[in-house]
């Protein structure tokens, strides 16, 4: 045995401390000469078994089949495999738990992460925060050969020269995020990813076999090939019927050697069902004439403001009002805003908010959270609230973090109602809560699932419920009616809406709808504009999806 | 965990580079940092090279670390065994204290002899489908043969300093330092011999079935270029390795006592 293994000694150190010693260099003192002993006891890995990166990541909640999940691709897997867990199971957790654990035992130093153009910037912020790992997304004229955890979008890295630089290098760890786009061999990004030279590999996908059982073969092949045989045979015992993978055990096995599958049924989060529904809202005739001299008279304003005064308008009179009072303190003279500003001061409470107040009584004794994009919506609303002997609280992403546990046990022991602004509160888990009201709707519907996600988590066991608020003839039925509600954004394309945006070459569809209006004359230019962006992210949705189910026929 | 109380080892660490404590209060540590350990932990080296060039001293900055988890929003870093911080400490360390020779302190009242010992650290590596350490720390009397292991365990009773107390004086060595590695390099050899490699077995039947599946895999595919390749990532991922490394070491001039 011992012939067959490689054996490598440490030359340089007895050569160095003789010289040393020789030439009366400085050397260490006892304290701490043995402090650095101790610290190399501390961070070597005594055992070929278990995790260390938890103990290196205090601050991380991990779920129990995060870490079984990493645990089982490192230890039986030997660290190539694909992470197939339902949407909203944490992928991306387990994915960087690995990463972490291989670089902790040394094993990893260089490493490539394919992600979605969308993605990359996310990936780059959950790596570095949540795993101090100091990866880095790539940007123009960075050299592949010097960093050493790069993120980057498949089509960046593809692409020459990129790609004959990164095909000569020698990776220690390739994640590819997607990877259903590989399901295809014969597509440039299969030959890219089968010809990156790697060590260890996973690839992460919700949907591993969509279609045909070749899709799973093509996965295992990048990462094992052979282990389901080759494409001839397979093919032949298999056939394209994905339905065959159920009958047969022998080959279900085999896949399961290779792929880590966790589904909401197993981890407890099946039998929660989401019910959405709109809720309409129409302005008061009075306020109805505001947002009509503000369509009216933002014309002449720069960019985005038009949008953004119409928008906080729908929100709350006080969004608007301290920006309309922004601007004037700025540019004084602005024709026609000191009137629409004192008739705003006239306006009696906002229509939205009487909706608002109307359905949580409707709702009970129920603990609700409501969103909105405004501070000043927010203060409005815990005003508003109050007047009508409703206990809330408030929360923002920016609360230091004993501040939002705070605020999170007031709300679970004291208040009814959470008013937060953002979704982005990391780590706060509200799955005591099953009422949210979407107060005004995100432009970006991945916001709007971020915030879903904040009570349909781990750990809820009732019905979700989501009231969306929409005001009618204003700018959110648009959104609501052209947009949400035409792509079914909320029952069949939030999950694919990344792809299909970054097929569409829209990296940010908040910008995206901010230039539509903003480019726009009139109101009936702006629909159709919208109309046409719906129509587009639905037949590319479509077309995916038969461009699916066609596959493998050639 | 080797470093059990963090706070008292950041302390020792930062206090062996005189620096200052300015508040050491429930898990929060406030240091006043000298310029060595400004420049070694603050990552500012344009400011030092402008500072030097002006003519100035510069002035090093100060640190709060935090290890009480309770006070981690408390102004200061949270630190801890993952963090960077902690991580760049540790490097330091593992770079700059490599090489050491010291002496037994003693109060002889009469000429005293210091025997010259070799003392390695070295971690073994043993690498297959997934890789373990292992950390020997070996003493070698230089004059008589005598070896010890646990060489730190037993230093830690000890009274160390760089220099040489009165009345005492040092024995050459009769074994050379080299040879003296290699004695010691010859104990850990055989210590891994007689181990059994279940672990690389393992490995190399994961290898084996790996290569005969993806030479299946190529029956009837002419993309040699591509296979190689195959072959050597699996090689890459299970040839079973073992890999020594010194972590640190040193000459330690000790009285004929010790244990």
């Amino acid at each position: 045995m011992m012939k067959s293994i490689h054996i490598e000694k440490d030359s340089t150190f007895i050569n160095e401390l003789e010289n040393r010693l020789e030439m009366n260099e400085p050397i260490s003192s006892w304290e701490l000469f043995s402090m650095a002993f101790h610290a190399e006891k501390t961070t070597m890995t005594p055992s070929f078994k278990g995790l260390r990166a938890l103990e290196f990541l205090p601050h991380v909640d991990f779920l129990n089949h995060q870490i079984s999940s990493a645990e089982q691709v490192i230890e039986q897997m030997n660290g190539r495999a694909i992470l197939a867990d339902e949407v909203g199971l944490g992928k991306t957790i387990e994915a960087g738990l690995i990463l972490k654990e291989y670089m902790i035992r040394g094993l990893v130093n260089k490493a490539l992460i394919l992600v979605p153009a969308s993605l990359v910037n996310q990936w780059e912020k959950e790596l570095n925060e949540k795993f101090y790992i100091p990866a880095v997304a790539y940007r123009k004229n960075m050299s592949w050969e010097q960093g050493n955890i790069i993120i980057s979008s498949m089509d960046t890295a593809k692409r020459s020269p990129h790609r004959d630089t990164i095909l000569n290098l020698d990776y220690d760890f390739v994640l590819v995020d997607e990877a259903h786009k590989l399901k295809n061999h014969k597509t440039k990004n299969f030959a890219f990813v089968r010809s990156l030279k790697k060590k260890y590999c996973l690839l992460l996908t919700a949907t591993p076999v969509q279609n045909q059982l070749v899709e799973i073969f093509n996965l295992v092949s990048i990462l094992k090939p052979g282990h389901l045989g080759n494409y001839d045979t397979f093919l032949k015992s298999y056939g394209k019927d994905r339905k065959n993978m159920k009958q047969d055990m022998y080959l279900k096995q085999l896949v399961q050697k290779v792929m880590v599958r966790n589904t909401r049924k197993d981890t407890g989060l099946n039998q929660i069902k989401r019910n959405i529904e709109t809720i309409w809202a129409e302005f008061s005739k009075e306020e109805k004439e505001v947002y009509e001299s503000l369509e009216d008279i933002s014309v002449y304003l720069p960019s985005f403001s038009k949008i953004t005064f119409l928008r906080e308008f729908c929100s709350s009179r006080e969004a608007c009002y301290l920006s309309l009072k922004k601007m004037l303190a700025e540019q004084p003279d602005l024709e026609g805003f000191q009137r629409i500003t004192e008739a705003i001061e006239q306006l009696p409470n906002h229509k939205k908010a009487e909706k608002a107040v109307e359905l949580i009584k409707e709702i009970g004794n129920e603990k609700i959270i409501i969103f909105t994009e405004y501070r000043a919506t927010q203060l409005y609303l815990q005003w508003y609230l109050q007047q009508n002997g409703i206990s809330s609280v408030p929360f923002r992403g920016g609360f230091k973090r004993g501040k939002k546990d705070w605020m999170r046990q007031l709300f679970r022991d004291h208040a009814q109602v959470l008013i937060a602004t953002e979704a982005g509160g990391e780590g706060i888990n509200l799955q005591f809560c099953n009422y949210m009201i979407n107060y005004d709707l995100p432009w970006n519907p991945m916001r709007l699932e971020q915030r879903i996600g904040r009570i349909h988590r781990y750990g809820q066991n009732k019905d979700v419920h989501i009231y969306n608020f929409a005001l009618k003839d204003t700018v959110e039925e648009h959104i609501m009616k052209l947009l949400y509600e035409k792509i079914n954004l909320f029952e069949q394309v939030i999950g694919h809406l990344d792809d299909i945006l970054a097929e569409l070459a829209i990296p940010d569809i908040e910008h995206e709808l901010q230039e539509i209006y903003s480019e726009s004359t009139t109101t009936g230019e702006a629909k159709v504009k919208l109309n046409n962006l719906s129509a587009i992210i639905q037949q590319t949705h479509d077309t995916n999806y038969e461009e699916e189910q066609y596959y493998g026929n050639t | 965990m080797a470093i059990p109380d963090l706070n008292n080892f950041l302390k020792s660490f930062f206090t062996a580079h005189h620096c200052s404590l300015l508040l050491d209060q429930d898990g929060v540590l406030t240091i006043q940092l000298t310029e060595e350990m400004d420049r070694a932990l603050m990552n500012r080296p344009f400011y030092w090279h402008y500072m030097k060039k002006m003519g100035h001293s510069g002035e090093p900055m100060q640190l709060t670390l935090i290890t009480n988890p309770n006070k981690r929003d408390d102004e200061g870093e949270w630190i801890h065994f993952g963090s960077p911080r902690l991580q760049q400490i540790i490097g330091y360390l593992q770079q700059q204290e490599k090489y050491t020779k010291l002496f037994q302190k003693v109060n002889p009242t009469v000429n005293t002899a210091l025997y010259p010992w070799l003392v390695t650290n070295i971690k073994v590596s043993y690498r297959g489908k997934y890789k373990r350490d292992e950390l020997f720390s070996i003493g070698l009397n230089l004059i008589n043969g005598t070896m010890k292991s646990d060489m730190m365990k037993i230093l830690d009773s000890i009274p160390l300093h760089t220099t040489i107390s009165d009345f005492c004086y040092t024995l050459s060595p009769l074994v050379k330092l080299k040879s003296g590695y290699r004695r010691i390099e010859a104990v850990v050899d055989q210590y891994i011999e007689n181990q059994n490699h279940e672990w690389a077995s393992e490995a190399l039947e994961e290898l084996q079935t790996e290569i005969e599946l993806l030479k299946y895999f190529y029956t009837s595919d002419n993309d040699n270029e591509q296979m190689e390749k195959e072959i050597k990532e699996i090689n890459e991922r299970y040839q079973p390795r073992i890999t020594y490394q010194v972590i640190n070491g040193g000459l330690f001039y000790l009285t004929s006592e010790i244990v």
